[in-house]
């Protein structure tokens, strides 16, 4: 199937909003209008051979011309483009006294062409730009008015006189116009759409943090079920960081799935939680209405990155078929779009460039990916967040020695100062001797007892052993304070 | 009897196979959870792009108090890498801390790859004909690279 019919029918079929089936990028329309752009390169006499043959021409450099190289370079028949107001143009050097075109491929008709433009722009007095720096234009002011418009290059010492003939494209012109607002409405919605599911993310949050709350003065009763709860979401949140459904953050990868890579993770993410019956298992109904919640969330999320990547497939491939048809290079659209919307390229490799054609899919992801880490996921801590640095078990009974925001457990701070390792294994100051019972963390200690009563029992158990292994050597009591 | 392995270990070699680092693998055998095969890609623009480079890595009994001990397997020719394929590296040695860990230490190797340095020497030789004549021994280093470090088909 033809990607506009692949593409109109997905539209249709999809179910996706009315309003976002609008702002969609119009694959049809435009096409109409690159053949208008091809007419109309005709019509000045420019066929697409000829506009081959002229960028073949300027591609391989000739070494006679060297000095004037960038000059040279500059004649290459692009669409410039003016940064506060975007107007496809063409531009082709011209010989300064005759108006004769100096690009000697040019096709003699089009050649002819050029010069009645020029010597007619010459006529029309008072119309002189100067051209000094022989870089493409980028403070241009366009005239849409006049059909040519002359740059004077003023090189009157160089050996050749030359001058500038920019023929705006009208065509190309309309073909920008209609893209550039099917794009702008994108942004608009994925603006939208990220806000409308922050907000879900942040009520989804509260709901997490009602049915995790660890157990408040006087709600001992409840204790039970509600630890049961809080340690089964811990486990549907760890499954969920261990394979990101949207966005990788790790060495190897580092930027947003594509639709379709998403949405087999999160058919593998349903699938494990049915497998373990983590849903069914849930004590309180709010809980499981909350875990609901949450896997609606992640299916909206994949919805808005599936139009919106879409729509980007559709512009990278419009964008492509302009360039084979027209011979103009349509990345100049892409680049100026690109500035408008940095959104656009958030996963693209080099500048300017689309990598995985994502569009606004890929900031989506990255954004809400992280809303939801910092949102939802937060709220129940997994306990490789409270890994001793030195052991990898749990900081239990957490020590900070002040030099630094590390939490170590007892044990690696007797062991450090057993050893005579002096130095905070983490920031590197020499704080580590002077650690007594005063270093223990009060806070993370209730922390970790109201997180993570299971595994500070273990740990517990654990040292006290450990204590009285080591009793045969000095005991890490200081006066004032007895920890073990 | 062995003791158990610590839980430290475990999770290091998990997070080692889970998100290995790019240019980088190490593998535990299969009869020793402590020993190591490690493999280096020499780094892209170094002399030593291209090449593959073999280490054995041992996690002593008091680690992480002491460091991981590891030298090159492959040849090469580097002024902190000695003939038997010692490293001169200040994070495996005094300036160790517990809360370095394989990856890290691997990392630092890469690195010391891409950066040679002939003020520290442990190779004295390779040391000096690389402040005596530098573009020689990038060549010499090339040549290795070649020689002995190519990747195993
Ligand atoms: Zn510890
Ligand atoms: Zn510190």
């Amino acid at each position: 199937m033809k990607f506009g019919q692949e593409y109109q029918q997905a539209l249709a079929n999809e179910d996706f909003p009315k309003e976002w089936r609008e702002s969609a990028i119009e694959y049809k329309h435009l096409k109409k209008c690159i053949k208008k752009v091809h007419k109309e390169l005709q019509s000045l006499g420019l066929h697409p051979d000829t506009l081959r043959r002229m960028s073949e021409w300027v591609g391989d450099s000739q070494p006679e011309h060297q000095d004037s190289k960038d000059y040279y370079s500059a004649t290459a028949p692009t669409l410039s483009s003016v940064p506060e107001e975007f107007a496809p143009q063409l531009r082709v050097l011209v010989d300064g006294k005759t108006g004769m075109p100096l690009d000697a491929t040019l096709a003699p008709e089009t050649k002819s062409a050029l010069q009645k433009l020029a010597k007619h722009e010459m006529m029309s007095a008072g119309r002189r730009d100067y051209l000094r720096i022989p870089q493409p234009p980028s403070n241009h002011a366009v005239r849409r008015s006049s059909v040519v418009s002359v740059l004077t290059e003023d090189i009157a010492e160089e050996p050749e006189d030359a001058r500038w003939v920019q023929l705006p494209l009208a065509s190309a012109k309309n073909f920008y116009d209609m893209l550039e607002p099917s794009v702008q409405e994108l942004e608009v919605l994925r603006e939208a759409e990220t806000a409308k599911l922050e907000e879900d993310i942040l009520d989804l949050g509260d709901a997490v943090e009602n049915v995790v709350q660890p157990v408040r003065e006087g709600m001992e009763a409840t204790r039970k079920m509600n630890y049961r709860d809080l340690y089964f979401w811990r486990e549907m949140f760890r499954l969920y960081t261990e394979k990101p459904i949207f966005y990788s953050g790790t060495e190897a990868r580092r930027g947003a799935f594509t639709f379709t890579e998403a949405k087999s993770r999160l058919q593998a993410y349903d699938t494990k939680l049915r497998e373990i019956g983590l849903l069914d298992q849930m004590k309180t109904p709010q809980a499981r209405l909350a875990a609901q919640q949450f896997l609606d969330l992640n299916v909206k999320i994949l919805r808005i990155m599936h139009f919106q990547e879409m729509n980007a497939r559709a512009m990278t491939k419009i964008l492509k078929k302009f360039d084979k048809r027209t011979h103009l290079e349509g990345n100049v659209f892409l680049k100026d779009i690109g500035t408008k919307h940095p959104a656009l390229l958030t996963n693209s490799g080099k500048q300017g460039q689309l990598q995985s054609p994502g569009g606004f899919a890929n900031s989506i992801a990255r954004d809400l990916n992280a809303e939801i880490a910092s949102k939802v996921l937060a709220i129940v801590p997994q306990p490789d967040d409270w890994d001793c640095p030195v052991c990898y078990s749990m900081a239990w009974k957490p020590v900070s020695l002040g030099c630094c925001k590390s939490v170590y457990c007892i044990r690696c701070i007797i062991k450090l100062q057993d050893e005579g390792m002096k130095r905070c294994p983490v920031c590197n100051q020499e704080t580590v001797m002077k650690a007594d019972g005063r270093n223990i963390n009060f806070e993370a200690m209730e922390f970790l007892q109201k997180y993570f009563p299971m595994e500070t029992r273990k740990r517990q158990k654990e040292n006290e052993k450990a204590a009285l292994v080591r009793e045969h050597g000095e005991a890490f009591v200081k006066p004032g304070c007895a920890i073990q | 009897m062995t003791a158990p392995l610590p839980k430290r270990i475990i999770k290091e070699t998990e997070r080692l196979q889970t998100e290995p680092v790019p240019g980088i693998s190490a593998q535990p055998h299969d009869d020793n959870a402590r020993y190591f095969d490690v493999t280096v890609q020499g780094p892209d623009g170094s002399c030593y792009e291209g090449g593959v480079f073999n280490l054995e890595l041992f996690l002593p009994d008091d680690y992480p108090m002491t460091p991981p001990r590891i030298r090159f397997l492959t040849r090469i020719y580097h002024p902190n890498i000695d003939r038997l394929g010692r490293i001169c590296l200040d994070v495996l040695k005094n300036n160790w801390s517990p809360a370095l860990q394989i990856r890290t230490i691997l990392l630092s190797i890469q690195a010391l790859l891409g950066a040679p340095n002939p003020e520290d020497p442990l190779n004295e030789a390779v040391a000096k004909q690389w402040k005596d004549n530098q573009a020689e021994a990038i060549k010499n280093a090339r040549e290795w690279t070649k020689l002995y470090a190519q990747p195993k088909e």
